[in-house]
């Protein structure tokens, strides 16, 4: 970029404000020196001449205060040296009081008008200078794809045009502020609530007390056309106070150009982002889809094949069909672990859809108790349903691997010929089932805790037997999806019971059937 | 072999499941043919007039709901589907488009023989229909329309007897649940599935011993419904 000019004047300093009046003085002192060889050469008035063109370029070069002092100082070095008698402040003439008078306003007043004409020069030229900074910063800014450039081109246009300093804070949506680029030192200390202010109103604040303490002064919200992104804070290098509220335009101008910036960025991201997560997500479910069919078809084949061994023809020996059937069987619970597994991912992946349908809760928990079967041959189950269950909307294949593992569970975990139960009420707005066994229940330590639902934890007194603790994590997933909850207990009389709950929800309304009386009646 | 044995297609991908499904139903007395394409399914299909086909539903040259669709033009063997778990979608659309039956895998060889009989069974008695059928505690003559159960004459709505009798149609046999609809309720509700599921809720109230068990009316979760006498 290139290096903006700097100005002397923009900085006018105590040191600089004496040496303009030096070099007024010093303006004067010269003319004096210069016409006092040409002393009765020329007139008087046209002395007077001399010193009033002093006096209009000093207002033209120094200002309109050196300008003033040079007026005075004219008419007393006229008087000393010029007016007769010479080299005293005495006038014989009086007609010189009326030089004296004339040339001290006409100095005064030319002093004026040039010094006015100048700063009006400069301000346009100072004008003009910030509208092509602001220029160039937008330029830039559109070009920026970092929020990094966006700092920097900030702090260029802030140091370099207004010699002050800033510090950008965005805000995200819940209203928690944070740095706009990361490990960077600070450049000023922000005040927060100032900051919080300028955000919620999305208006300038302004606190010249602040600056004093070394912190922001100025906080301008950073507002573009979705919402406002943060603030940014200003702080005037020094003593600079007052030109800075004189460059709020410019302020305010700045921050919209930067909200534009930062949102721009912002959505870039996000497409950018999504983008990613779309491939990110179809590698996921192709690698799924491939893994599951890679897993099922030799874990199908092997239940399979060691299964017609176990029942082939001729009979194999005891020993041998035993051994069949035990790989079947090791299969078969190899391949439903298989199935958890992938089913934790799927859900893991996050975006299950979900069929939902009404339907009876009653359905799919007999549906589970006879997709088990064999696992289920030495545990009666008892189901107990509250009166007038009303239809309810879920995802049947999902529920359905809920019961499916709640039932597993509790028929693993209980003594053989313990009876497993499993209740329905209606308790609040929601469906309340619990599957319970008649097992030693879960440790104390552990009952009631979210722990058990975490993958691959197991009920600590357990642990001799198979299982890797999916399917807790797998039920919560499921019913979590379904907006309802799940927790494991111990029933008083004893035995694990989890329970889980589903919301209600309006069931469809069913139209009324004629019932055959009637239809007979009709006839 | 007899010459009159019941011919079998297993169209499938993988040798080893192909194997011992062969095994399998030759026990049965089946005489089978394999092969492991969709095309080269089409071919024996046409060439063998099989009496019973299986089919994976997960080919490497195409999607066997195509082959069921192209089969259905000129045969009506009945097609039992090999198909995974949670696949669900696709099972219901195999047996939407002319699939009489699936199969989830892994399944054992007496699953697998059990479902190829009842499918042969249906297939060669199809002229001797009777009126009468009898399950668990039930009777139900269609001819003079009364169900019964222990002897106690038992009331249906109409829908409930449409319904009864359509899957009593189709017994073994899984019914998806717009097949039922339209079948039950006609072509334009074919989306109400909770009405399906109130009805056949209501028949299982009335007609089996533990509703929340049942033993007749099986729900197949996420396809339909099948009767089990």
């Amino acid at each position: 970029m290139k290096k903006l000019p700097e100005h002397g004047e923009v900085t006018p300093s105590a040191l600089r404000d004496r040496k303009r009046y030096l070099l007024a003085a010093l303006a004067c002192a010269a003319t004096t020196l210069a016409t006092t060889p040409l002393f009765g050469l020329l007139d008087p008035a046209n002395i007077v001449m001399l010193f009033l063109l002093t006096v209009l370029l000093v207002a033209v070069l120094l200002g309109l205060r050196p300008a003033l002092l040079a007026a005075f100082l004219s008419v007393g070095l006229f008087d000393f040296f010029f007016v007769p008698p010479r080299f005293t402040f005495v006038v014989n003439d009086g007609q010189y009081l009326v030089t004296f008078a004339v040339m001290l306003v006409v100095a005064i007043i030319t002093g004026r008008l040039a010094a006015g004409l100048r700063s009006r020069a400069d301000e346009s030229a100072l004008a003009a200078r910030h509208a092509r900074a602001l220029s160039e910063m937008a330029r830039e800014l559109s070009g920026a794809l970092t929020l990094e450039q966006v700092a920097e081109i900030t702090d260029r246009f802030l140091g370099v045009i207004l010699q002050a300093k800033g510090d950008i804070v965005l805000y995200d949506r819940d209203g928690q502020p944070r740095p706009a680029v990361d490990h960077r030192t600070p450049h000023l200390v922000v005040e927060p609530r100032m900051a919080a202010i300028a955000f919620e109103r999305g208006e300038t604040v302004e606190c010249s007390v602040l600056a004093e303490s070394g912190c922001a002064a100025v906080y301008l919200p950073l507002k573009a056309p979705m919402r406002v992104r943060g603030v940014i804070a200003v702080a005037p290098a020094q003593s600079f106070t007052e030109r800075l509220s004189a460059q709020r335009p410019h302020l305010e101008t700045m921050a919209s150009l930067v909200a534009i910036a930062i949102e721009r960025i912002h959505y870039v991201d996000v497409a950018q982002r999504t983008q990613l997560q779309i491939v990110s997500e179809r590698l996921r479910s192709s690698i799924l889809s491939a893994l599951s069919h890679d897993l099922r078809t030799p874990l199908a084949a092997l239940v399979g094949l060691a299964d017609s061994l176990a029942c082939s023809r001729p009979p194999l020996g005891d020993a041998q069909r035993e051994s069949a059937e035990a790989i079947c069987e090791q299969a078969e619970r190899l391949s439903g672990l298989v199935e958890n597994l992938l089913d934790m991912a799927r859900l893991h992946a996050g975006n299950v859809t979900l069929h939902k349908e009404w339907q009876a809760i009653e359905e799919v928990i007999g549906s589970s108790i006879k997709l088990l079967g064999r696992a289920l041959a030495e545990h009666p189950v008892k189901v107990r349903l509250a009166d007038d269950l009303p239809l309810i909307e879920f995802d049947a294949v999902l529920i359905e691997r809920v019961f499916c593992n709640l039932l597993e569970n509790a028929a693993k975990y209980s003594p053989a010929g313990s009876a497993i139960e499993i209740e329905v009420s209606l308790r609040e707005e929601r469906m309340e089932v619990r599957v319970a066994d008649g097992g030693p229940g879960f440790s104390v330590a552990e009952a009631g805790t979210e722990a058990l639902f975490e993958m691959f934890v197991r009920g600590e007194s357990e642990s001799a037997l198979p299982g890797v603790g999916l399917g807790l994590a797998i039920c919560r997933a499921i019913v979590e999806a379904h907006d309802g909850t799940i927790a494991a207990g111990n029933r008083l009389q004893g035995g694990a019971c989890v329970t889980f709950t589903l919301p209600l929800g309006k069931p469809p309304l069913i139209e009324e059937e004629i019932l055959p009386e009637q239809e007979e009646e009709a006839k | 072999m007899k010459e009159d044995a019941p011919v079998v297609l297993v169209v499938e991908d993988e040798k080893q499941i192909r194997r011992f499904v062969r095994a399998s139903l030759e026990e049965e007395g089946c005489r089978v043919f394999e092969a492991g394409t969709l095309a080269g399914g089409l071919v024996e299909a046409g060439e063998r007039k099989p009496d019973l086909i299986m089919l994976d539903l997960g080919l490497p040259d195409g999607n066997g709901v195509d082959f069921i669709r192209d089969l259905r033009g000129w045969s009506d063997a009945p097609i039992l589907v090999l198909s995974a778990r949670s696949n669900e979608k696709d099972k219901v659309q195999a047996l939407d488009a002319g699939a009489d039956d699936y199969l989830t895998k892994p399944f054992g060889v007496a699953e697998l023989r059990a479902r190829a009989r009842a499918l042969l069974r249906r297939q060669s008695r199809t002229e001797a229909a009777s009126p009468l059928f009898e399950f668990g505690e039930v009777r139900v003559d269609l001819s003079r329309r009364v169900v019964t159960r222990n002897g106690e004459p038992v009331r249906l709505t109409p829908i409930e007897y449409r319904l009864l009798c359509v899957l009593l149609a189709s017994a073994g046999k899984v019914l998806t649940q717009r097949h039922l609809l339209r079948e039950v309720w006609g072509p334009s509700s074919v989306e109400s599935y909770h009405y399906l599921r109130i009805y056949v809720g209501h028949l299982r109230h009335k007609l089996e011993i533990d509703p929340a068990q049942p033993r007749h009316f099986q729900t197949e979760t996420g396809v339909g419904y099948r009767f089990q006498p």
